[in-house]
């Protein structure tokens, strides 16, 4: 998936769980999740769910362990859509 | 070293929710799953085995420097108001707090009371809550030492884990903050 699109669909998944609005504003692929946005740790699991969700994918633990900002998990949804 | 963690049981309820499918199954090992199922208020039992995990990696991440998101890894069992937590060859001795209004765990290598102090906010935003638990902790641990304010400086490693120095000293300190609670800790380095 083109990283633009994927981006996009990024943001509006972690929209309902940031507490940052200007970190949110400028998303990157540079963004961490909890330094950034200041996603609670309790709704981490909340996105990995949702990214489960929107891109019909299975995340395991080891995917799970570098899902703390928004570099890391383009690349694992982007190696697990390449999996299908 | 020390890691705590506060849950708000309102804000759990309305931000979060454990029934989600496949919810349990990232954050709970079988074993885990079945205490949640079997308990009197699963609801309660969820929150509890979090806040325990997330004061273990708090410690855990104080002995060996990292980031990672592995909750399930971190193992939990439960006596009473205690508990051990284990990850690979890790584990440590949690001590919860259980109130109708949060949910408190903090987290020690050996058995320990529950130090942890409480901070309830009047505001919701989580800059002023993370500040305002920050010049908390300084002022106790001001108070402590009897040393002034401007002598204790924060800071935060690049795997973003807090101390503070008093000259040349330095203090493990915990903060956690969710909802309206915040809850901070420290040890008295020897």
């Amino acid at each position: 998936m083109k990283n633009e699109k994927l981006i996009t669909k990024l943001k509006a998944i972690v929209a309902p769980y940031i507490q940052n609005e200007d970190a949110f504003k400028n998303l990157s692929e540079d963004t961490d999740f909890v330094n950034d946005l200041q996603i609670n740790s309790a709704n981490l699991v909340d996105i990995i769910l949702d990214v489960e969700d929107e891109f019909d994918i299975r995340l395991e633990n080891e995917d799970m362990e570098k899902m703390l900002d928004v570099k890391s998990t383009m690349a694992i949804i982007n190696t697990k859509l390449l999996a299908k | 070293m020390i890691g705590n963690d506060i849950v708000d049981i309102a804000e759990a309820k309305l931000k979060s929710n454990w029934q989600r499918p496949r919810f349990l199954d990232k954050l709970f090992t079988l074993k885990e799953q079945l205490i949640i199922k079997n308990s009197e208020n699963s609801f309660y039992m969820v929150w509890r085995l979090w806040s325990m995990k997330e004061a273990a990696y708090k410690l855990y991440t104080q002995l060996n420097p990292s980031r990672f998101y592995n909750p399930k890894a971190f193992e939990c069992k439960i006596e009473d108001t205690n508990g051990i937590v284990s990850y690979k060859g890790f584990s440590c001795y949690i001590k919860t707090k259980i109130t109708s209004n949060y949910i408190l765990s903090e987290a020690r290598l050996k058995e320990n009371r529950m130090t942890s102090e409480l901070t309830s906010f009047d505001s919701m935003d989580s800059k002023y809550q993370s500040e305002s638990l920050k010049i908390n902790l300084i002022d106790r641990l001001s108070k402590t030492y009897n040393i002034s304010t401007s002598k204790l400086k924060f800071s935060k490693s690049n795997f973003g884990i807090p101390t503070v120095n008093i000259n040349s000293k330095t203090i493990n300190v915990s903060l956690s903050h969710h909802g309206n609670f915040g809850a901070f800790a420290f040890t008295i380095p020897v």
